[in-house]
């Protein structure tokens, strides 16, 4: 321990000196944290779940006298709020819990608005990819749904280049991705995996792919393809999950939904099931991240706060994580197990993205889709 | 009506009302309107805000995200204008101006759809009107057999009807106001020298509202080209975008220059639009009506029709309230979303938590915050009407004053802007502007102070219009005798203008409240406590999928909304006691 204190310590004379106060707190257990914790008296999070609420309880029942204050709020919001507050040289919020990581990635990571800090105590039961750029607590899905009632025999679709085919017109459903950026997310990630989607696409039809000029590799033309082939967009989850899962329905319509949402099906009469065994992939795992903004108020108590979110040893992860510990969100921490009821994470085949490599290909294809629609 | 100031007989009066006032006004907006929206535009000029610029005018992409929306969101603004001013004059003149029975009835029917939030109004069309395109389970009509094409369940015709469903009771409202202060007298003098009623009406009538007719419009068009809800739930599906529905997106996927490159785009139309709308009005004789005297109200006799237009009016009250009230209600009883008329429960509302219902959710009236959360929304609606009023009656008088001048064209434009700035555009920019102290001023930042601040000038449009539509015709004699026996600005606003005009300012300050205790994201973006307002319980709930609770707490927000149109109503009489037959 004190070794990875010295070693925070030296690392802290290397970077700027006005966050060296800040970065001294890194390498420190909760325990040492405490007391510091408790002379600052409070700490202030923007979360995109309302589940904060429970954590506030769990939290201050954990370190008496300080005072957990949770605003929760999506994560398009909480980035607007903190570009505005840092530009008013307002520095009020401690803690972002927050998605949509390409955007964080340019516009609060690049601009340095936030700083990335991982606590010691679980930093060797996560993988490196979940410790930088960003901190990442926990994974969700974008990936394709279909009603397990009327297809008993498992799912209709094993390979994405079927939802191009007429069988499937006007039978796949989407979110709009122009509207919601993990869906863009889902769509950046599939053009990102060209080979893999020439080779599916051999495998379905037998031959290979002829991708149009003005496209870039196979992922590019899939996309062009199925908005060809009238995919229905939407305005939100719930009518998506309405249309794909309803009980009753005979011939129902496919979807890229989120996984979680399954366990909604007993109490609305949905039969949603994940499409698993797709080629290449069925779609996107998206990381949830906790970070701590520039300049934070209170340094200590925010960091006690991250690392309470990490959860204890336990498998379900205690207090600090069962809030957001759902079947088919996945966390991070190696130590907290995966539901029995469903897919393993390591059996899961659906990509996970990488906030700078996305970010860096969004653009080309939030444009490809506007002239798509 | 323009004011003489410059030969006003004393220098200090000059000083007092002619040119204090508009000064303090165009400093206000200045910074209230103009500031924010400069931000706003000064964003769009750096290497990326001018990228922007070229994506969405010239560029592969223009057809998909400029054009075809703009022709979209016009289309809408226009058809749901014009609806708007259709069916809203047409009740107002019902209720306010003839014997239809159940007058009070239909008045309280029409006022209620602006309230009712227009997903809801969307919502119930999805019941009546949903076809096989999505899956899952159709609506009404589909299910007793009848095929439903594409165009009548989505896209551009239900997005306008159900628009003009949820504005026209906007329209209603302020030409009620404005109708209300046509006197007998008139009509009166029109039917002695013998003219038809016809006549009567297109005559005197008429042009005596016209200024409200014209806010009526601008304001609901406004309102259309500006909501998101309606054309995302009823036009997506059939790929159809508007500008607000653009707008959302970019800024939702984080290409904000392009959102406020749209945005700014939207406000420059609109303006041209109401600039135009302005001239029309500016161009005619002003009609002195409120003079203080009489101010008795002319009901015209039916006949044979009074029955038939009752029976028109009920049902476009039953179509337009009841039905999306009873969606409301029914998808806040359902268990299930997909089976709104089946198995209704009262557990959202008066559960105990900790069963097998909604994961041991308890409902929402043994939430311990709702009580709180009610009063927060009502403590912030009455504040921020309060305040937008004042501010709005002090443009709309001076506006009028003025009428045709520079000033006067320049204020009424900027003050009908921030309709049209996306919210969370609004918001920031307040942020950036008010949370660093400026000078001697401390920062404002997390304050309810700023809140009340941003959401007055947020909702300064509807203060504006509603105070111009009736500020407008009341008599310059009366504050003419008042300015003679020395009565100053503020006495003569509280004494004379603010009675006659109380009406149409309670028209607007209905309009506000309720805009301010629906709307969320000004909230969340601009408020750091913890205290929570109805809307942010509702976007709890509706988060973690519990929308059931999410729609109870809708139809809470709604009966407080009535709740203070009521209020409202009862004060108007009580300052008007001239209006008591």
């Amino acid at each position: 321990m004190l070794k990875r204190l010295t070693n925070a310590a030296l690392a802290a004379c290397f970077v700027l000196p006005s966050i060296a106060m800040a970065s001294d707190l890194d390498g420190l257990t909760p325990q040492q944290l405490l007391p510091l914790a408790q002379k600052e008296g409070s700490v202030t999070v923007f979360s995109l779940s309302s589940r904060i609420a429970k954590i506030e309880k769990a939290f201050e029942e954990a370190y008496p006298g300080i005072d957990l204050i949770g605003l929760d709020m999506s994560s398009t919001k909480q980035i607007a709020r903190v570009e505005a507050e840092q530009q008013a040289g307002v520095h009020a919020v401690d803690v972002l819990y927050i998605a949509d990581t390409p955007v964080v990635f340019t516009k609060l990571l690049e601009g340095k608005r936030i700083v990335n800090y991982v606590p010691p105590r679980v930093l060797n039961e996560l993988e490196d990819r979940y410790k930088a750029p960003l901190l990442t607590q926990r994974l969700s899905t974008k990936v394709l749904m279909y009603n397990e009632k009327a297809f008993p025999d498992g799912s209709p679709v094993t390979n994405l280049w079927q939802l191009t085919e007429p069988e499937w017109q006007g039978r796949v459903l989407m979110v709009d991705p122009s509207q919601r950026g993990e869906l863009l997310d889902l769509l950046t990630e599939i053009a990102l995996h060209p080979d893999e989607m020439a080779a599916a696409y051999k495998a379905h039809f037998g031959k290979d792919i002829e991708v149009e000029g003005d496209l870039q590799g196979a992922g590019e033309q899939f996309i062009k393809d199925l908005f060809a082939n009238d995919l229905i967009l939407l305005p939100n989850s719930d009518v998506l999950n309405k249309s794909i899962g309803d009980v009753n329905a005979k011939n129902p319509p496919v979807g890229f939904g989120t996984y979680s949402d399954r366990r909604d099906n007993e109490k609305e009469g949905w039969a949603l099931q994940i499409a698993n065994n797709v080629e290449p992939a069925n779609g996107i795992l998206f990381p949830a991240v906790l970070t701590v903004a520039d300049k934070a108020p209170h340094p200590a108590a925010a960091r006690l706060l991250i690392d309470f979110m990490f959860g204890d040893d336990t498998p379900t992860g205690g207090a600090g994580f069962e809030p957001f510990n759902v079947p088919g969100d996945y966390a991070t921490r190696k130590t907290i197990a995966d539901h029995s009821d469903s897919v393993k994470l390591s059996e899961l085949k659906a990509w996970t993205i990488d906030p700078a490599k996305t970010a860096a290909a969004r653009g080309r294809i939030a444009d490809l889709i506007i002239t798509l629609q | 009506m323009t004011s003489l100031s410059i030969f006003a007989p004393s220098g200090s009066r000059l000083l007092r009302s002619g040119f204090l006032l508009p000064a303090l006004l165009v400093a206000i907006v200045a910074i209230l309107v103009v500031a924010p929206l400069l931000r706003i535009l000064v964003t769009t000029l750096t290497p990326e805000g001018l990228a922007a610029w070229k994506a969405v005018l010239i560029s592969p992409l223009s057809a998909n995200l400029w054009w075809r929306p703009l022709l979209n969101t016009m289309v809408l603004g226009f058809s749901v204008g014009g609806g708007c001013l259709l069916i809203g004059g047409f009740l107002a003149w019902l209720v306010v101006l003839t014997d239809v029975p159940g007058r009070r009835f239909l008045g309280l029917m029409a006022t209620l759809p602006y309230m009712i939030p227009s997903f809801a109004a969307a919502l119930a069309w999805g019941t009546l009107f949903r076809n096989s395109r999505l899956g899952g389970s159709a609506g009404f009509f589909e299910t007793s057999g009848l095929a439903i094409p594409d165009w009548l369940a989505w896209g551009l015709i239900p997005t306008a009807i159900v628009l003009i469903a949820h504005y026209y009771s906007l329209a209603y409202t302020i030409i009620a106001a404005a109708l209300s202060s046509v006197g007998a007298d008139l009509v009166e003098a029109g039917q002695m020298a013998g003219a038809k009623r016809p006549r009567i009406f297109f005559g005197i009538i008429l042009p005596v509202v016209t200024p409200a007719l014209i806010a009526a419009t601008s304001l609901t068009f406004a309102g259309a080209v500006a909501n998101f809800a309606a054309p995302a739930l009823l036009g997506l599906p059939v790929r159809m975008q508007t500008l607000s529905t653009r707008l959302f997106g970019m800024i939702e996927t984080g290409q904000n220059e392009r959102g406020f490159v749209i945005a700014l785009l939207l406000i420059a139309v609109s303006a041209l639009f109401l600039w135009l709308s302005d001239r029309i009005v500016s161009g005619r004789k002003a009609f002195i009506t409120v003079t203080g005297k009489g101010g008795r109200t002319k009901r015209f006799p039916l006949g044979a029709w009074r029955w038939p237009l009752f029976a028109i009016a009920v049902v476009i009250g039953l179509l337009t309230t009841i039905l999306p009230v009873l969606v409301l209600a029914a998808s806040s009883l359902a268990p299930q979303s997909g089976a709104l008329f089946s198995n209704w429960t009262l557990h959202f509302w008066i559960g105990e938590g900790g069963g097998e219902m909604a994961q041991g959710q308890a409902g929402i009236f043994r939430n311990p915050v709702l009580i709180d959360a009610i009063w927060n929304t009502i403590r912030l609606g009455l504040v921020v009407a309060f305040t937008t009023m004042l501010l709005g009656l002090a443009l709309a008088y001076t506006i009028v004053q003025r009428k045709g001048s520079l000033l006067a064209t320049l204020l009424s434009q900027l003050a009908f802007l921030p309709l049209l700035v996306p919210s969370i555009a609004f918001a920031a920019a307040y942020i950036a502007l008010f949370g660093a102290p400026i000078g001697p001023l401390p920062s404002l930042y997390g304050t309810f102070a700023l809140l009340v601040i941003a959401a007055s000038a947020h909702n300064l449009p509807f203060a504006v219009q509603s105070g111009r539509s009736v500020l407008g015709q009341i008599s310059a004699d009366i504050e003419e005798s008042a300015r003679l026996t020395g009565a100053g600005l503020i006495r003569r606003l509280f004494a004379i203008i603010f009675p006659l005009a109380i009406r149409g300012l309670f028209a607007g300050a209905i309009l506000v409240f309720v805009k301010m205790v629906r709307d969320l994201s000004l909230v969340v973006l601009l408020f750091t406590a913890t205290s929570p307002v109805l809307s942010m319980v509702a976007y709890r709930y509706a988060a973690e999928g519990f929308m059931q609770f999410a729609n109870a707490i809708t139809l809470v927000i709604l009966v407080v909304c009535l709740a203070a149109s009521f209020l409202a109503h009862a004060l108007q009489n009580r300052v008007q006691k001239w209006k008591q037959p």
